[in-house]
């Protein structure tokens, strides 16, 4: 049988034990007399300390109490304050150690990317370049180049069945019949036509889109 | 009781639908008018949360001028669709006397937001420009049709000039033979769907390379292409430069640079042009920059990867307005007779051929 320890009997006796430990504690208790009697012997001292506090000292001074409390707080905020100042390092101090771990960062990163451009393999080497380059093409050449951003949504396109408009998820459609006698044709100006012969009428008939800034 | 509500019903949708069919918009002295339209087929119809309009359009136009028409250009826009855009409708190698009709069929189809409808006319149809017999034009030009109507009568009289010589020389067999030809070329030629957008980059996953033009020169071009490279990856490819130089002894105020594509199997076809405003003297040299995009996704098969590109100049207007073309020796040269399509004229008289042989053909060359 276990008994419960010290603790637990002390909060027992308290009433101070939760629902299911109070009544495991309560039945363990009720049936051991070891535990019983040292039970017992708690309450006693419990009782011996209530009579004591009880009394309180005669010519007690709560004002000069309260005072003492006050500076005894007072002090430990102020040691707390310096002690927080002395673990901080001084602001307006340089310290050497700063430029050394900087140094070593980038000596780490020069080895790094040297490493990392040695081994990567041509093809995505190409491609990062190429997109490095659209970067600096984007950045720099929009102030020489054509003024495209206004007209970039606009999407021009030339399918078997017809010739398409589209921008912001509207299209404009020009159709044609499907037959391998259609002939696409394309101006990088920003046209995009397909020629063919209409059944019907035998006309040449050919239909072009064009973006916004043909 | 039940066919009055179904004649109501009937005169219900006719009103909603006459609401979205095209204005047609042409100028007072213009010389074509209209003389009837059908738009029988057309629809309109909710898809989810947009609205698809269906537009067939049959008209009859009339000429009511004193020359005979040779080739018409309809601007078709529709602002509330495509603010950023437009569309055109061209009818070449025509023959229209003064006042006589000919019908023209426009087929269009919009698609748009539910709530982007805002009750106006969703197409508008007006007149880019007429061509006529002695190479006069009207019409405001805003697409640049009289240039593309007069090079594609040009190419028109080239080609008559050469069938009828090929009759005259070897008989109608000869005139046969070369159609057949024609038409063999034409089936072997490999199409591509493309897609294309103003100043666009690249959004393939295959890096971007820098590829130099090869040359085709032709004897007898005005112009010398002299350097160029464009963008590639993958099946894209885009912002072509190009520095040309006019070998010829009168200024050039355009020109277009043909541009052949050829994938890794070595299958060349023709991308597009390379077009160009410029005022360039005799002698001198100018460079040619485009800022467009084009991809050409794949169509069944497995997707194109551009390898190597080669240009050529495909047509030149000289400042004084005349014109050069390619020539009939220029397009039997072995690269261009792969990728170059038979001419606007050339496409007519294959089809007249299908439809009554080679006596219809050689009737219809006759009338010129």
């Amino acid at each position: 049988m276990k008994h419960p320890n010290q603790v637990q009997l002390a909060l027992w006796s308290g009433g101070d034990l939760g629902p299911w430990d109070r009544w495991r504690t309560g039945r363990h208790v009720a049936g051991c007399a070891n535990c019983a009697g040292e039970v017992q012997a708690l309450r006693a001292a419990r009782q011996k300390v209530r009579e004591v506090t009880a009394e309180l000292p005669e010519n007690l001074n709560w004002n000069q109490l309260a005072e003492e409390m006050s500076a005894n707080v007072r002090v430990g905020l102020a040691a707390g304050e310096a002690i927080a100042r002395f673990d901080k390092p001084a602001l307006s101090g340089r310290p050497r150690l700063g430029w050394n771990a900087a140094m070593v960062i980038a000596c780490a990163t020069v080895v790094f990317g040297a490493a990392f451009w040695i081994n990567l393999p041509r093809p995505q080497m190409d491609h990062l370049l190429s997109a490095l380059g659209r970067v600096r093409v984007d950045r720099v050449g929009k102030l020489v180049q054509h003024p495209a951003a206004a007209t970039e949504d606009v999407m021009l396109e030339a399918s078997s069945l017809s010739l398409d408009l589209s921008q912001n998820g509207r299209t404009l459609s020009l159709m044609h019949p499907h037959s391998d006698a259609v002939t696409v044709s394309v101006s990088m100006r920003g046209s995009l036509g397909v020629r063919y012969v209409d059944a019907d009428t035998g006309q040449v008939t050919t239909n072009k889109v064009y973006d916004a800034e043909q | 009781m039940r066919s009055s509500s179904v004649l109501g019903l009937i005169l219900l949708s006719s009103a909603a639908f006459a609401g979205v069919l095209p204005k047609i918009d042409l100028p007072k002295d213009s010389p074509v008018a209209v003389i009837a339209s059908d738009y029988g087929e057309s629809s309109e119809t909710a898809r989810g949360g947009a609205m698809l309009l269906d537009l067939h359009a049959a008209l009859t136009l009339r000429n009511s001028s004193q020359r005979r028409i040779r080739g018409i250009t309809f601007l078709v826009t529709a602002q509330e669709v495509t603010p950023g855009g437009k569309g055109s409708v061209t009818f070449t190698c025509l023959d229209v006397g003064p006042f006589e009709t000919f019908p023209v069929h426009m087929d269009l189809r919009l698609l748009r937001p539910l709530q982007a409808s805002s009750g106006g006319v969703p197409v508008q149809i007006g007149l880019d420009g007429v061509l006529f017999d002695d190479l006069s034009f009207y019409g405001a030009d805003k697409l640049g049709s009289r240039r593309t109507l007069t090079l594609s009568e040009f190419e028109a009289r080239r080609d008559r000039k050469y069938f009828k010589s090929l009759v005259a020389e070897g008989g109608p067999e000869r005139l046969r033979r070369e159609i057949l030809d024609s038409m063999t070329h034409s089936a072997d030629r490999p199409t591509l769907d493309v897609q294309m957008v103003r100043g666009g980059r690249a959004t393939n996953f295959e890096p971007e390379k820098q590829v130099q033009f090869a040359f085709l020169r032709l004897p007898d071009s005005p112009v010398d292409p002299m350097g160029g490279m464009a963008r590639i990856a993958g099946n894209e490819a885009r912002a072509p430069r190009l520095e040309v130089k006019n070998r010829s002894d009168r200024p050039i105020r355009y020109l277009e640079i043909g541009w052949i594509l050829e994938d890794h199997g070595g299958r060349q076809f023709l991308a597009g042009s390379v077009p160009a405003e410029l005022n360039l003297a005799p002698g001198q040299k100018s460079q040619i920059l485009e800022n467009a995009t084009l991809k050409f996704p794949a169509r069944g098969g497995a997707p194109l990867a551009i390898e190597a590109m080669t240009g050529f100049v495909s047509s030149v207007e000289f400042a004084d307005g005349s014109l050069w073309i390619l020539s009939r020796a220029d397009l039997d040269t072995p690269q261009l007779q792969r990728v170059m399509a038979p001419s606007d004229e050339e496409q007519r008289l294959i089809q007249i051929y299908r439809k009554k042989g080679l006596q219809g053909l050689i009737a219809e060359l006759n009338k010129f």
